[in-house]
């Protein structure tokens, strides 16, 4: 357990976290300083991540046994073939990272996690189970921007946590705060509709973004005037709220001066990307673009991604085009056309690594500093639930993607830790805890403990130290 | 683990004595005479040292001024027993500290007064001793509507007909802008600022609400069709006010009367206000300019947008109107006394008769505010409704509010944010999870019911929730209903129990079919099936050994009854799985069909499960904070925070038991802790008669490994381990009442006397006195108090007395 005095050390996890951001302009301000800001991703899947399918097939018979008997230990990539499904990414085996041993007990676990895999709590469909803001706003704050955070979803329709409208905005698995869901675009045009309409050239766009800016220049001047004649907590109960509208404002104009390179990083998408009945396999790609066009434009320097959940409805799948894949079926080994079940899996996350290359090639393409912006940017992809389909959080493995001024000292590794309830066993917890540490956040545990932990190890909190280089 | 005192490294830096250069020689003088003793370089008690402040980093000269301006001003030191300044000495002491916070613009300690950790710090004898002849006020304020005020604003946009608030149970695109802070006590004070991050939840709340508004006309108008709906989840479909349709449908621009009906309008429906002139013209160029820009609907809807933003839609207004008296106060106006005494009491905004109160000037004076209060307070349906919708499901009671205040005072309801280790408890513990609030969940809605019993005899409310034995457990269908199902059950029992039914189940059904049919008992197979086989087990291992089932089988479907030794009081038998009937040794629970029922070795909500969890932690019982709460919930005492220097840890010793480990490090021995801990731990003591699942015990199991008697066989069952008898012995002190403090022998013991104290009944007022005004008392409010007790006691205990003496009282009329 945390502290008072830990709590009150990492403000942002602290008090920042229980009230809402007091002012907005902290978050989307631009960094002052000159070193480019670091970017992440967080890319997850629904339906599980079999730890067996992340491991090299070239490891020597003594690293295998190893690795079946979850023990721990490491190796270099570059001496290692990766799993065929991930062979697409061969040419980054430096910048990755094959991360093994994780848990996550603490979160709700099963078919569904909500925003438990990123806020490490217990979280469920009520929103009184969101405990606090999770790991990517954190990592926001950290890295302020004018958008602060972006969230893309391939939204299910089934599954038991069905969202109304998929191509609409509906509630994420990333929380602002406790209670406070995020909301997430969950079709490629409503993204670029909402994150670019002020560089649109469609008329109706232009009139809703002048209509948005209207209102706010109305609302704003309506409550400023309230504020006259006040003083103290009175004064601050209105000016507050107009200062916040004005901080929209000002964020809205900094977005107005970056028309140029918005203007320019525009997603160029081919119409079927617009229509409501995109493909999941497009409705992926064209969300990959917008993830790229909001990062490489620095409208915001976090977007987290649902690739796919429990309920999404597969379609377009190579090989698999005329099938709507039920993933829930699949995770009960229900095989579809001629393939199975693992095979299935493997077909999607396979379909995820080329979306993960596209981001990676693409970010290396851009000059930025003395290197490519790809140099400052970490990407994780990981299951929202943990091993399985039917998962209870005792292993929880991530593909990282990392460049070169990343503060963790992982890449080029297949790192599997000591298995759960273990001496060394480290959690998602500990994993969220090292990055946070390693980019500024000074919190000595972000995320609930593993109770049924406790009594097994000494001591659960904390980074993962030998991560932080 | 250790107890750890961590010094602040910076702090003391300077190993030598520095001079206080820039501290001016009269207050050196004073620091030299009172406090340097201890805190200097020699002793620097409590690792505080003030013979090097001009020498410190300012954020750590400020640290150290706050506390010293606390200290000044709680007179916490010099200690009692040490040489004391005298007056103009400590004025001098604190002119300075002032002067140097002012100086850094620090908070100052007059800012902290209002927040609820200082709620205590009013001297309480001087509340109530009658020397206080002040004109009692509260400050003209802005208050921010609570999560439930919101949700109820939130319906009253929609209820154009003044429908039931029962017909809207929750709203697809709206979110909460805020929540309640996580804190024990009164929780909903009129200190929150709205700010950034509730204008970004509200931006997207108003543009779902301006949407629904305008639906309906929409469709008229041929935008889409009835049954479209772009979000199928989300079938939500008001009528639109006619005044908003009238500018959608017209096809071409609407005329300045035409929108200024829609802003009207709106203003009404979120406002319950009409605009200003001065307002009217500004909407009305907006919505012009809008609707130039975007057409009818679209700027219209700019229109709505704008008016759900007002801060005011986020606020109570209490300002008072009027010219001010002697004292400067003015009272309420009538319209904001209406919404003043509507919200006290609930969720919703004024009804019919108290909108009609305020307009006909029938809100002038305290006897309009009385008669307003006793209607509303005799009213079973305007506010009927579940407790809080924002934490967890509960039965409807008529005035969910009321209840509120006393889960807000007793904190059981914070049960649910402990997580605990399901094995400890045996298997029956159930966490909140998906769908549900556990085990802890249903044990807050029976302590809620104990409430409402108290609260319906409305005789010694106090005294009988610190005292009952009258409880509720598992109660799912009413008394009359339960004695019917156990009669019919019994009677299925006595015929059939001497046949074949083990062996034989279907020959046996074929004989008694009529009988079996009519209590729903068959030969079924599946998951919930009552088949006959199932139902003789269950009742030959309750019925059979002289106990009464349970009124719902094990099995039935969504049961989760399970957790009958919360109560102490046995397990339940059975299973809710077909194949793992379980009937345990120990799983005798003899289910009191009659409730409330009298409960053995617990007493009233101190004692009930729901509190005992809610005042533990993941693995063990937690008698400092439970002694804390006591102290300044029932004593109106303060107990400092933890200083910041000390990383408080219970060390582990698998020979002890926690009140020994406690001991060990915040005891007497230990004197820098004893100070405040003696305030705590002797009250939280006594509660070690129960274990952190709320359990009845006489001795505590020393859960270590190297302790371990025996592993459990199954999974969910507990571990045995070696066991110490508890100690319960505490100590009361500060009711005032040489007769009541002393030496306590148990929580009973406590508990007793602590209900009789004029002390505890006066605090649990002030405490009422918080959630009803939203704010601290000051001393200016002492003959608001003195009035509420004495209407207490004069009504025999009546908390509806508390509340009509409270609403009627200057405190909530006036504003300053």
């Amino acid at each position: 357990m945390n502290t008072r005095r830990d709590f009150l050390k990492s403000s942002a996890l602290g008090t920042g976290a229980l009230m809402l951001p007091s002012s907005l302009s902290q978050l989307f301000e631009a960094p002052v300083a000159r070193q480019p800001p670091m970017r992440f991703i967080f890319m997850h899947k629904g339906n599980g991540l079999f730890p067996s399918v992340m491991v090299p097939p070239s490891l020597s018979a003594q690293d295998m046994e190893k690795e079946n008997k979850k023990e721990a230990f490491e190796v270099d990539l570059d001496k290692h073939e990766l799993p065929k499904w991930m062979s697409v990414l061969n040419a980054h085996k430096k910048d990755m990272t094959i991360l093994q041993g994780l848990s996550g007990r603490m979160c709700t676990n099963g078919h569904h996690s909500w925003q438990s895999c990123l806020g490490v709590y217990a979280a469920t469909e009520r929103l009184a189970s969101i405990k606090w803001a999770t790991v990517d706003f954190e990592l926001a704050r950290l890295f302020p921007s004018p958008l602060e955070h972006i969230e893309l979803a391939c939204f299910p329709d089934g599954g038991g946590n069905a969202r109304g409208n998929i191509n609409g905005i509906e509630k994420g698995f990333s929380a602002r705060g406790p209670q406070q869901p995020n909301y997430a675009f969950g079709s490629p045009k409503v993204a670029i509709d909402e994150l670019f309409k002020s560089v649109s050239n469609n008329e109706s766009g232009r009139v809703r973004y002048e209509l948005e800016r209207k209102l706010l220049e109305f609302t704003s001047g309506n409550q400023s005037g309230l504020s006259q004649d006040l003083i103290g907590l009175e004064l601050a109960k209105v000016k507050n709220y107009a200062d916040a509208m004005e901080d929209i404002r000002t964020r809205n104009r900094k977005l107005d001066a970056m028309g140029d390179i918005i203007g320019k990083n525009i997603p160029k998408l081919d119409k079927k990307y617009f229509a409501d009945n995109i493909s999941t396999i497009d409705r992926q790609l064209g969300h990959t673009e917008i993830l790229l066009s909001a990062l490489i434009s620095g409208m915001t320097n976090v977007v987290t991604f649902t690739v796919d959940e429990l309920g999404t409805p597969y379609t377009g799948v190579p090989g698999l085009e005329t099938e709507k894949i039920n993933l829930h079926d699949v995770g009960h080994g229900k095989s579809v056309g001629k393939l199975t079940a693992p095979e299935v899996r493997e077909q999607l996350c396979h379909s995820h690594m080329t979306l993960i290359d596209t981001i990676v090639r693409r970010l290396k393409s851009v000059p930025e500093g003395k290197g490519t912006m790809f140099d400052n940017t970490m990407l994780c992809y990981f299951p929202d639930n943990g091993e399985t389909h039917h998962s209870t959080g005792i292993e929880w493995p991530y593909l990282i993607m990392s460049g070169r001024n990343a503060k963790l000292n992982i890449a080029g590794r297949y790192i599997r830790l000591p298995y759960w309830g273990t001496e060394g066993h480290k959690t998602i917890g500990n994993w969220f805890t090292t990055i946070l540490n390693a980019y500024g956040n000074p919190i000595k545990h972000f995320g609930d403990l593993d109770l049924g932990l406790n009594k097994l190890i000494a001591d659960q909190t904390g980074p993962i130290k030998r991560f932080i280089g | 683990m250790k107890y750890i005192f961590t010094p602040l490294v910076v702090l003391f830096a300077a190993a030598n004595h520095v001079a206080n250069d820039d501290v001016p020689q009269p207050v050196q003088r004073v620091l030299r005479t009172y406090c340097y003793g201890c805190h200097s370089e020699k002793t620097s008690k409590g690792e505080v040292r003030l013979d090097t402040i001009s020498s410190l980093d300012a954020k750590v000269r400020l640290d150290l001024m706050n506390k010293l301006q606390e200290q000044i001003h709680f007179t916490g030191m010099p200690p009692q027993d040490e040489k004391q300044p005298n007056a103009a000495e400590r004025k001098l002491l604190a002119d300075w500290v002032r002067g140097e916070l002012l100086k850094s613009n620090a908070p100052l300690i007059e800012d902290k007064l209002g927040y609820p950790d200082y709620g205590n710090n009013v001297d309480h004898d001087k509340l109530f001793s009658g020397a206080i002849k002040d004109k009692p006020f509260t400050p003209a304020r802005r208050w921010l509507v609570s999560p439930q005020i919101f949700k109820g604003r939130i319906i009253d946009i929609f209820r154009l007909k003044g429908e039931a608030y029962s017909k809207y149970k929750s709203f697809y695109g709206i979110t909460a802008p805020f929540v309640l802070p996580d804190r024990s006590g009164i929780r909903d004070y009129a200190l929150t600022p709205l700010d950034g991050g509730h204008l970004l939840v509200m931006l997207t709340n108003a543009d779902w609400i301006s949407q629904k508004q305008i639906r309906a006309a929409r469709v008229k108008k041929g935008d889409f069709k009835a049954d479209y709906f772009e979000n199928p989840s989300d079938r939500f479909s008001p009528p639109t006010p006619s005044a908003f349709e009238a500018v959608i449908l017209n096809t071409a621009k609407p005329s300045d009367d035409a929108i200024i009906a829609a802003i009207q309008a709106q203003f009404g429906i979120v406002l319950k206000r009409p605009a200003s002139d001065r307002e009217q013209a500004k909407y009305l160029a907006m919505t012009r300019s809008a609707i130039d820009l975007a057409g009818n609907t679209e700027g219209l809807r700019q229109m709505l947008v704008a008016v759900l933003l007002e801060s005011e839609f986020l606020y109570r207004l209490e300002f008072g109107e009027g010219a001010a008296d002697a004292d400067g106060r003015k009272m309420l106006s009538p319209r904001e006394a209406s919404y003043a005494i509507a919200y006290a009491l609930g969720d919703w905004g004024p009804d019919p008769a108290l909108v009609r109160a305020a307009a006909e000037g029938q809100l002038k004076n305290k006897e309009d505010y009385k008669r307003e209060v006793l209607r509303l307070l005799a009213d079973e349906n305007y506010y009927k409704g579940v407790i809080d919708p924002t934490m967890n499901n509960s039965d409807d009671t008529s005035h969910p509010k009321i209840i509120r205040f006393f889960r807000e005072f007793f904190g059981y309801p914070n049960a649910v944010k402990v997580f605990k280790d399901n094995k400890r408890s045996g298997g029956y513990y159930q966490n909140p999870g998906r769908d549900s609030s556990g085990t802890p969940g249903r044990l807050i809605v029976e302590a809620d019911k104990i409430v409402d019993l108290c609260l319906k005899q409305d005789r010694n409310v106090f005294e009988n929730l610190l005292t009952t034995d009258q409880f509720f457990m598992y109660h799912n269908v009413d008394n009359e209903k339960g004695l019917k199902i156990i009669a019919g059950w019994r009677e299925l029992y006595e015929t059939l129990k001497d046949t074949d039914w083990r062996k034989n189940p279907e020959k046996v059904f074929a004989e008694h079919q009529e009988l079996c049919k009519k209590h729903n008992v068959d030969l079924g197979k599946l998951t919930h099936s009552n088949d006959l086989r199932r139902v003789m087990e269950y009742f030959s291992f309750t019925f059979g050994k002289g106990n009464t089932p349970f009124t719902t089988f094990p099995w039935a479907h969504g049961s989760n009854f399970k957790y009958s030794e919360s109560y102490s009081i046995g397990g339940t038998p059975g299973s809710p799985f077909r194949g793992e009937e379980r009937y345990d040794e120990n799983h005798n629970l003899n289910y009191p069909v009659v409730q409330p029922f009298k409960l053995a070795n617990h007493m009233g909500l101190l004692t009930h499960p729901a509190w005992l969890i809610a005042h533990s932690s993941n693995f063990h019982t937690d008698p400092i904070r439970r002694g804390r709460w006591i102290q300044e919930k029932l004593l109106a005492g303060r107990v400092p925070d933890v200083p910041i220097t000390v990383d408080a840890k219970i060390p582990e010793d698998p020979h002890m038991t926690l009140r020994e480990r406690v001991e060990s490090v915040t005891g007497p021995a230990q004197a820098a802790c004893w100070k405040c801990h003696q305030q705590m731990n002797p009250l939280g003591y006594p509660f070690e008669k129960f274990d952190d699942f709320g359990r009845f015990r006489a001795e505590e199991p020393l859960e270590n490994p190297e302790n371990l008697i025996k592993k459990a066989k199954r999974e969910n069952d507990a571990d045995s381990y070696k066991a110490k008898p508890v100690s319960t012995v505490g100590n009361l002190r500060g009711t005032g009442n040489s007769k009541l403090d002393g030496p306590v022998k148990d929580s009973f013991d406590l508990i007793q006397r602590l209900s009789k104290s004029d002390r505890v009944r006066q605090s649990i007022i002030r405490h009422a006195f918080r959630f009803y005004m939203g704010r601290n008392e000051m001393l200016s409010d002492s003959q608001t108090l003195i009035a509420a007790d004495k209407a207490y006691r004069e009504s025999g205990g009546s908390f509806k007395a508390v509340i009509v003496s409270l609403l009627t009282s200057d405190s909530f009329l006036y504003r300053k």
